[in-house]
């Protein structure tokens, strides 16, 4: 009995490290970017090349790296569409889950499946059409021109009838009796209700959209308009390959992800794993 | 699931006027508005010109000038970097999937029982989450630099890397499936921690080893998440343009062009609509066929429970 428990208890501590040792491989990118940002140019192109860097308080690359890109400007740039494209794909999304539970009218079933149908036809095979379609509107180069795509949430508007559905349906006629008009009765009982599942697709949704690289690299050409994630991959270029500098650039924009990930980490998992069952 | 909910009418108590009855039918077609009217103009017209594009002869301004009939297609299929371009990314998706699942599934099962120091392996794990694609684009050029870069020099190897046309589409390959792993791994450890405890003790009792468990128990209860895994890898892995944008732009020599860098190179840049739009169709008529596969094998292997 005792000899089974230390057995146990020794693979237990196997089973363990070997899960450190992966999850450090895993994580080691990460590392090898942020370490890299405190190495000096020289430090950086020595052999043997070394991982940790000399001293944590060289802060050249960074007072380089924001030198040479407005970098808060990005960072407003891509708060703006972030936040743009995710008030507005919710609002959308609360209005059309809003009427698929609370109303029945003609072509119901019509419509739902036409906005879900917008999930099987993925916006990247999109993007040539869509950036003839907003360089016609005249959008190139402004925050809107690079939020409008991401207006459209199927997911979003699914997951939210799903929950409205669970929601009693007297306090929706009670509300009717009192007088009380929908939008109303959104904004001030259903909503406030519905807080935690709003609030994770507003974390899940604002995140990708922060994320995002393809679409707002086409529709951009000025520098001060462009988003972190298009803004530093031009640090570089085939002449000038300063990689100390792009790790430092790197580490800046990490800095709000990571924080994001850290405190919304339960929102973001959960958002993302009530969005895959809806597959 | 019911489609239909029970709807309640708002039934006008105090006003019947013309205007209030119209109103109450309009109302939700009013609320609809919005989502639909996005819906039509950024994903189902942007659909249909691309359909229509691919047929027509069309102009650098991207006006339809004649109809082309299948001549963009076997334009197309002639095309020397298309042939490059489909070989690729089939390949990658092919080896994207399945590493992420292989590797997922494994940091999955370690995660599973709670140990000393899960708290922090478990996070590892996730991280790959935080990180966008560019950021982590920009880190793996360098750190996969022949030159300047370590894991050469770990690993005790002389690789070219994204600068050697044979290993260059390796090099986005490592940085697809890592960008996967967080999300996946997620997936599975809910789906495994989602199996009954009884089942497993019930099994143990019974004298079934790790493996038995393993392939007779966990496997097949998670199917269902492993279909839902395996094809959102598959689309994400045929979108792939991104990391090949920013390391590669295509190169060597080809060697890392993607359906979707393609489709960017000829509409964008080279303002060729009608290629451009074909080489959409095509990926798209692929992943839709690959996730219909998928579903095929759902019929014969998916338990759900």
């Amino acid at each position: 009995m005792m000899r089974r428990r230390i057995r146990n208890s020794l693979s237990n501590s196997m089973v363990a490290i070997i899960a450190m040792v992966i999850g450090f491989i895993i994580i080691f990118p990460i590392l090898f970017g942020i370490l890299g940002a405190f190495k000096s140019s020289a430090e950086f192109s020595a052999y043997p090349p070394t991982l940790i860097p000399k001293s944590f308080t060289y802060l050249e690359n960074f007072k380089e790296a924001i030198a040479k890109m407005p970098i808060l400007r990005y960072m407003f740039n891509s708060l703006v569409v972030a936040g743009l494209g995710t008030v507005v794909r919710l609002a959308f999304a609360i209005l059309a889950a809003f009427v698929f539970v609370f109303y029945d009218f003609k072509g119901k079933n019509f419509f739902f499946f036409l906005i879900l149908g917008t999930m099987m036809l993925p916006a990247d095979t999109l993007i040539v059409t869509n950036y003839l379609t907003v360089s016609r509107l005249g959008l190139i180069d402004t925050h809107l021109g690079m939020a409008i795509t991401s207006f459209v949430g199927a997911t979003q508007m699914f997951m939210l009838r799903q929950n409205f559905k669970t929601q009693p349906k007297e306090f929706r006629e009670a509300a009717a009796m009192d007088g009380c008009g929908d939008l109303r009765f959104l904004t001030s009982i259903l909503l406030p209700i519905a807080r935690p599942v709003v609030m994770t697709l507003f974390v899940q949704s604002f995140v990708t959209l922060w994320n995002a690289y393809l679409w707002p690299l086409l529709v951009t050409n000025k520098n001060n308009m462009r988003t972190v994630q298009v803004g530093i991959t031009f640090l570089t270029t085939i002449e000038d390959t300063n990689y100390h500098l792009v790790l430092a650039g790197v580490t800046l924009i990490l800095i709000p992800s990571f924080i994001l990930f850290v405190i919304l980490r339960r929102n973001i998992v959960k958002g993302m794993t009530a969005g895959a069952l809806v597959g | 699931m019911r489609i239909a909910a029970p709807a309640i009418s708002v039934k006008g108590r105090r006003g019947t006027t013309g205007y209030r009855k119209v109103l109450r039918v309009i109302k939700p077609y009013l609320y609809l508005l919005p989502i639909i009217t996005f819906g039509i103009a950024f994903v189902y017209y942007p659909f249909f010109k691309t359909f229509l594009y691919s047929f027509s002869i069309v102009n650098f301004k991207g006006q339809i000038t004649g109809f082309a009939g299948l001549d963009n297609f076997i334009y197309m299929f002639g095309y020397k970097n298309f042939s490059t371009a489909l070989k690729n990314s089939l390949i990658l998706t092919a080896m994207t999937v399945s590493s992420t699942v292989i590797i997922t599934l494994g940091t999955a099962l370690l995660a599973n029982k709670k140990r000393k120091l899960s708290g922090i392996y478990e996070t590892m794990f996730t991280m790959p989450m935080a990180v966008s694609m560019s950021a982590i684009s920009m880190i793996f050029k360098v750190m996969l630099n022949p030159t300047v870069g370590y894991v050469n020099y770990f690993l005790g190897i002389n690789l070219g890397w994204f600068e050697d046309k044979k290993t260059a589409i390796y090099g986005i390959l490592m940085l697809c499936v890592w960008m996967g792993l967080g999300f996946d791994y997620l997936l599975f450890l809910s789906a495994l921690r989602g199996i009954p405890d009884e089942l497993i003790e019930a099994s143990t009792l019974d004298g079934a080893g790790f493996f038995k468990k393993l392939f007779r128990i966990q496997f097949p209860l998670i199917t269902p998440t492993l279909l839902y895994v395996v094809c959102t890898d598959m689309v994400l892995a045929m979108m792939t343009a991104g990391p090949v944008m920013i390391i590669t732009q295509g190169g060597p020599a080809q060697s890392t062009t993607t359906l979707i860098y393609l489709m960017y190179t000829a509409g964008y840049r080279s303002s060729n609509y009608s290629l451009a739009s074909c080489i959409s169709i095509i990926t798209f008529a692929l992943t839709f066929g690959l996730t219909l596969l998928a579903f095929i094998f759902e019929r014969r292997g998916v338990h759900y429970a």
